[in-house]
């Protein structure tokens, strides 16, 4: 028993290895293709910086700052806007979720707003929530909020949808009130695909955070890479790019950790 | 010598332009604002000088936008203010300017809150202003600061276009903004008044205006087609110049407005004869630059003291830049 599972992990780890081998020669090639084609002279320097002036960019607005703040501000002001909304989404997103998974008349009556605003360039959403809502922080939180939640309602709906009914039914007949199915039963079942959804509705959110930066911010990742598009600064762009899509990848990373903890059977399941 | 030579690369090109076959399309990005480019616009002048070229016409926000469309090749006719040249010229941008489109007076000025009482740059101290970055009316207002020792981030200054300026101003989000009509005038009926125009800042020493641009690709494989587009432009200048009422017709159509904001309007943007945009002033000629260029140096030196350029050029670029021989040309037939 204890040799099999020594096996498995070592499977584990091996796989593990050559996963991550492979990543990196992606990462590895990316740049070097980057370094070869800025040294060579085959891309305009305008559009595409070298690395080295893209990194020069990253010391002098992580230490001096762009436009009045530091890089770390910046980066700090666009997390706490894209967090507030992606919290407000799961706060407002999973419940809604699960009473359409369980309610085909919740479903009937919710579906018509969420399918019809879905598809909405957020863009052509803004001009309306600037209209409403000002240019402050109300119509950013907005916009970021609506881009996250149809991917928490839908997702969470189709997990609870597709959970066998005879789990609910045995709890029943265990003596289970409509909470206790809530909780020990709909959640962790639906658990796993509610999680793959949070990720996907922050996927969202990030998509947005520029043009929800551009209307009157003046801080922010987003506003930073628009304002020095606006002033041609490429290296800036590249760089506020980058630092945008590491931010990205971290949140996600935390978030399949925070999964882990919280449904440590699905981990279980896999191996 | 290396005006020379360009000026002989030019001449030569012309003389092998007269073989060159036409251009299929043109695109002429025109920026939103009251200038004879709308007048050229809605007379089909450009279509009468190129006969058998398709024209488009692509209305364009501001400098930055129109920053970003000649970045993408999106268009082959542009216009931009002295700011956003600056930018364009020093971050290598392909691009020859060609004419001058319009002088700014008091079409472009800072309007303010009438209740909040402001009587001098001083008392914007806490307050929210907005401008479209990168433009002429933020470059004014960071100069304008800069003169009076004021610390912009005394106060909230906010990057928006105009048409967001007017959205902002009717729901009370902003105190002061300085950009252009026609958008400037929904603001001032709007419990606004003028507290600063860009006539006034002109006379103080900055002036600011707008040049026409194309793109190297075009000028060099279509330059006659430059001189038809000056000749074209020209001409709207001359219409305006000498028939003001039935401009302010046109003006009037083409931007929505009444007769009477596109009358006024019309007298905030100054318009320049091609034959006087050869003289010291603006453009100057080949041999002997314009002060255009001293325009772009000072333009350029402050925008790099507030980090939004890199380094300056130097002088030899914006002359290479600013190429009057096409205008020359034009004036001459």
């Amino acid at each position: 028993m204890s040799e099999s599972s020594s096996f498995a992990q070592h499977v584990k780890a091996r796989f593990w290895m050559r996963s991550s081998l492979l990543s990196l020669t992606t990462v590895v090639f990316m740049f070097a293709a980057w370094e070869f084609v800025t040294a060579t002279g085959l891309a305009n320097k305008l559009f595409l910086p070298a690395p080295e002036a893209v990194w020069k960019a990253f010391i002098k607005a992580a230490t001096k700052g762009y436009q009045g703040n530091t890089l770390q501000t910046h980066v700090g002001i666009s997390l706490l806007r894209i967090l507030a909304a992606f919290f407000a989404a799961i706060i407002v997103g999973v419940p809604l979720g699960i009473l359409m998974g369980l309610s085909k008349d919740a479903r009937s009556l919710l579906n018509p707003i969420i399918e019809f605003y879905r598809p909405l360039p957020p863009l052509g959403l803004y001009t309306l929530l600037v209209m409403w809502l000002g240019i402050g922080e109300e119509s950013k939180f907005a916009l970021l909020f609506l881009a996250g939640l149809p991917g928490i309602i839908i997702t969470t709906t189709q997990a609870i949808w597709n959970i066998e009914p005879i789990y609910a039914r045995a709890a029943q007949a265990l003596g289970a009130k409509r909470w206790d199915l809530v909780r020990h039963v709909y959640l962790p079942a639906a658990g796993p695909t509610i999680l793959a959804g949070m990720r996907l509705s922050l996927g969202f959110i990030y998509t947005v955070l520029v043009a929800a930066e551009i209307v009157a911010a003046t801080a922010g990742i987003g506003w930073m890479i628009w304002d020095a598009a606006k002033f041609l600064l490429s290296d800036v762009v590249i760089m506020g790019l980058i630092v945008l899509g590491l931010t990205g990848v971290a949140l996600d990373m935390a978030m399949r950790q925070i999964g882990h903890w919280l449904m440590p059977w699905e981990a279980q399941l896999r191996n | 010598m290396k005006k020379l030579l360009l000026g002989l690369t030019s001449a030569l090109a012309l003389s092998s332009a007269a073989m060159a076959e036409a251009p299929e399309e043109v695109t002429i990005g025109y920026l939103n604002l009251v200038n004879a480019q709308l007048v050229t616009k809605s007379l089909g002048l450009v279509q009468k000088h190129m006969p058998g070229v398709e024209i488009n016409y692509i209305k364009v926000g501001g400098g930055g936008d129109m920053l970003r469309a000649i970045a993408a090749d999106q268009i082959d006719f542009g216009g931009l203010g002295n700011p956003p040249t600056a930018i364009g010229v020093a971050r290598g941008l392909p691009i020859k300017g060609t004419m001058v489109l319009n002088m700014l007076d008091y079409v472009e000025a800072m309007v303010v809150r009438t209740e909040e009482d402001i009587q001098s740059f001083a008392d914007l101290r806490g307050k929210t202003i907005a401008a479209p970055f990168g433009s002429t009316t933020h470059y004014l207002l960071l100069q304008a600061l800069a003169n009076e020792g004021i610390d912009p981030a005394s106060m909230k200054i906010l990057d928006l276009r105009p048409n967001d300026i007017a959205l902002a101003w009717s729901r009370g989000d902003i105190d002061a903004a300085w950009f252009w009509e026609p958008n400037l005038n929904k603001t001032v009926s709007d419990g606004g008044n003028i507290f600063m125009t860009s006539g006034i800042m002109e006379k103080r020493g900055y002036p600011t205006w707008d040049v026409g641009v194309v793109m190297n690709e075009f000028a060099d494989k279509y330059p006659d087609y430059v001189e038809k587009f000056i000749a074209a432009e020209c001409e709207g200048i001359e219409y305006w110049i000498s028939n003001p009422a039935e401009t302010a017709v046109i003006i009037a159509e083409e931007l929505e407005l009444s007769l009477e904001d596109a009358t006024r309007m019309m007298r905030g943007t100054e318009m320049v004869p091609c034959e006087k945009q050869l003289t010291a002033q603006y453009m100057g000629t080949e041999a002997a630059a314009g002060g255009f260029v001293d325009t772009l140096i000072a333009t350029s030196d402050f925008l790099v003291s507030q980090e939004r350029l890199p380094e300056s050029p130097s002088r030899e670029v914006f002359e290479d830049f600013l190429v009057s021989t096409w205008l020359e040309n034009v004036v001459a037939e």
